[in-house]
């Protein structure tokens, strides 16, 4: 457990750096106070804590034939970050120019409450080496209770370098911000999109 | 454009003009030629020369025309040249090629640009890294004197830079003098603050992936200068973006729009050196009483620094590079350079002198080795 408290704080600096790519931008692209942010903030970990549930179990019930797999491990995450990559995008576009967004699965990623929980599932499905690591060591645990433990030491100890971020929100009043925060959020569903084509393409090919 | 009263308040008379070059003209001479011009090489005095007339009497025509960008660009878009032909002429003579490997890569032989800065500053801090693999003191383009050089000009000039320091901007400025009238005017004000969203992302990815992910992959003046062999499906995906982004915005977007469109849409320095125009002592100012609010300066500006709304509210945006620009439109000459502190509307000419000395000179002084080195091989080329 140990172990696994201090891979997730020495790899946290990284992940705030990933996730926070996605969720510094939304939070300065938004108009609430700190208030509303804690409550984004908390969804969005819960959220990452919530899929980590999940991955821990299945990691324990699948195993090393999830690596071992090409065409799971590059084409399905792959697929993943260019939908959410695609709505990524959508949701900067259409809070900028096109306030109508014609597709109804855009309009769900639009409403602001649902966002904080789309954003923490695009972020914990980001597969760094750090998560690698976790998901092979809950693939070896010997009950699946031994598998959440682990996952949830990882999660407290990265978690930790994500509670300063409601303190973004004490600069979000200002336009200027806003509309920095929905361009950097269009360019991080670019990001994720390049990201899932190299996987698409790299799976295609292994596989 | 009635320049009568623009003449009357910033031209100058042919004495007075030289009387104010005569400074400028003694300090390039000391840094051209350290002093001591040699006599013994034909090519390398001419094109000390050369050089020399150039600054001068580009530096003498602003004060005698009472314009600033006109001549500014003339040297601006010349230092963007010749420092991609030196540069390029450097890279053939050590690597015979403009491209780099990754063996120059592990060896730290790649030559630093000021591009690269926002990029270092988080892994430097947490990490104490330097994620480019270039060298700290020694060599060409080393990443220390390049730093120094950087963080001196923005703290003097602020956004100033990207007018009269960067050596890239000149490309984009050139191409957009090319058409008389612009074939898209509509553009979105939204974008002008892209190069801060720019600014966040390539700072945390680099971070995150401790390499500078723009230079790596965005960079569109890898195209003037150097840029990775192409060995594989990555590095060919890379040579795909920066000549695309290279050609869309630095060569046909300007044109199309007549603005400086990778300076004001994509270059994350751009961004920080907004935030030093913050501190600098020089800035533009409106002078509210003499503006007719014709908006001549906002169609003009090259980097969407003006809107309507600036110029009705009478404060001129933390995006302006001073170019001057809108200074040589303005018949009123209601927008001026100014020093912070001072009232606007006063002290014009002063405030100008002060700006015209001090940015010229560093652009004089900075461009003087790569315009000699061009110029010599031209002219050895020739002779």
């Amino acid at each position: 457990m140990t172990d696994s408290f201090i891979l997730g704080l020495s790899s946290g600096s990284a992940c705030l750096v990933t996730c926070g790519m996605v969720m510094f931008p939304y939070l300065m692209a938004g108009s609430a106070g700190v208030k509303r942010i804690v409550i984004d903030l908390s969804l969005f970990l819960f959220t990452r804590f919530v899929v980590y549930f999940i991955l821990a179990t299945l990691s324990w019930y699948f195993g090393q034939a999830l690596f071992s797999n090409p065409v799971v491990r590059n084409i399905v995450p792959g697929i993943l970050y260019i939908v959410f990559a695609v709505m990524l995008v959508w949701y900067s576009i259409s809070n900028s120019r096109n306030p109508k967004c014609p597709a109804e699965i855009v309009k769900t990623v639009n409403n602001k409450r649902l966002v904080p929980i789309f954003l923490g599932v695009v972020n914990s499905l980001g597969f760094c080496p750090a998560l690698f690591i976790i998901l092979t060591k809950g693939a070896t645990q010997g009950t699946l209770l031994q598998s959440y433990i682990v996952f949830l030491a990882f999660f407290i100890g990265s978690t930790l370098w994500f509670l300063p971020l409601p303190l973004a929100g004490k600069i979000q009043k200002k336009e200027v911000l806003k509309t920095i925060g929905i361009l950097a959020t269009g360019l991080a569903g670019i990001i994720f999109m390049i990201k899932g084509i190299t996987n698409l393409i790299g799976g295609i090919i292994n596989g | 454009m009635d320049s009568t009263l623009l003449s009357s308040t910033l031209k100058k008379s042919f004495g007075k003009s030289l009387l104010y070059t005569l400074p400028m003209f003694l300090i390039t001479f000391m840094f051209m030629t350290g002093g001591r011009p040699n006599f013994s090489d034909t090519a390398s005095l001419a094109a000390t020369l050369i050089a020399f007339l150039l600054v001068n009497v580009l530096y003498f025509l602003m004060h005698y025309t009472g314009k600033t960008d006109r001549y500014r660009v003339v040297l601006f878009i010349i230092f963007a040249l010749t420092l991609s032909f030196s540069l390029i002429k450097n890279m053939v003579a050590v690597r015979s090629s403009m491209s780099f490997s990754q063996a120059d890569i592990l060896e730290c032989k790649i030559p630093f640009c000021h591009l690269v800065i926002p990029m270092m500053i988080l892994p430097a801090a947490f990490t104490k890294s330097i994620i480019f693999p270039g060298s700290i003191l020694n060599g060409f383009a080393n990443i220390s004197s390049m730093i120094v050089l950087w963080l001196v000009a923005t703290l003097v000039l602020g956004r100033g830079f990207c007018s009269w320091g960067c050596f890239y901007g000149g490309w984009d400025d050139g191409f957009s003098r090319m058409r008389k009238k612009p074939l898209i005017r509509n553009i979105n004000e939204i974008w002008r603050w892209m190069p801060f969203a720019v600014l966040i992302m390539v700072a945390l990815t680099a971070a995150l992936a401790m390499m500078p992910t723009y230079c790596a992959w965005i960079c569109p003046f890898k195209a003037v200068t150097e840029f990775e062999q192409v060995t594989s499906v990555e590095s060919a995906a890379k040579a795909g973006i920066f000549l695309s982004l290279f050609i869309g915005l630095v060569v046909v977007l300007p044109v199309m729009t007549k603005r400086r469109t990778q300076c004001s849409f994509l270059c994350p320095l751009g961004a920080v050196n907004s935030l030093s125009n913050k501190i600098t002592p020089f800035t533009v100012k409106i002078d509210k009483e003499a503006c007719t609010e014709c908006f001549k300066c906002v169609e003009v500006c090259p980097i969407f620094a003006l809107t309507k709304d600036d110029i009705k509210d009478g404060k001129v945006s933390m995006l302006c590079s001073k170019c001057g620009k809108c200074v040589d439109v303005c018949s009123k000459n209601a927008i001026h350079y100014s020093i912070k502190g001072l009232p606007s509307g006063t002290m014009k000419n002063f405030s100008r002198n002060l700006f015209l000395f001090v940015s010229f000179l560093f652009m004089s002084v900075f461009s003087a080795g790569a315009i000699i080195t061009t110029l010599q091989s031209l002219l050895k080329l020739i002779f």
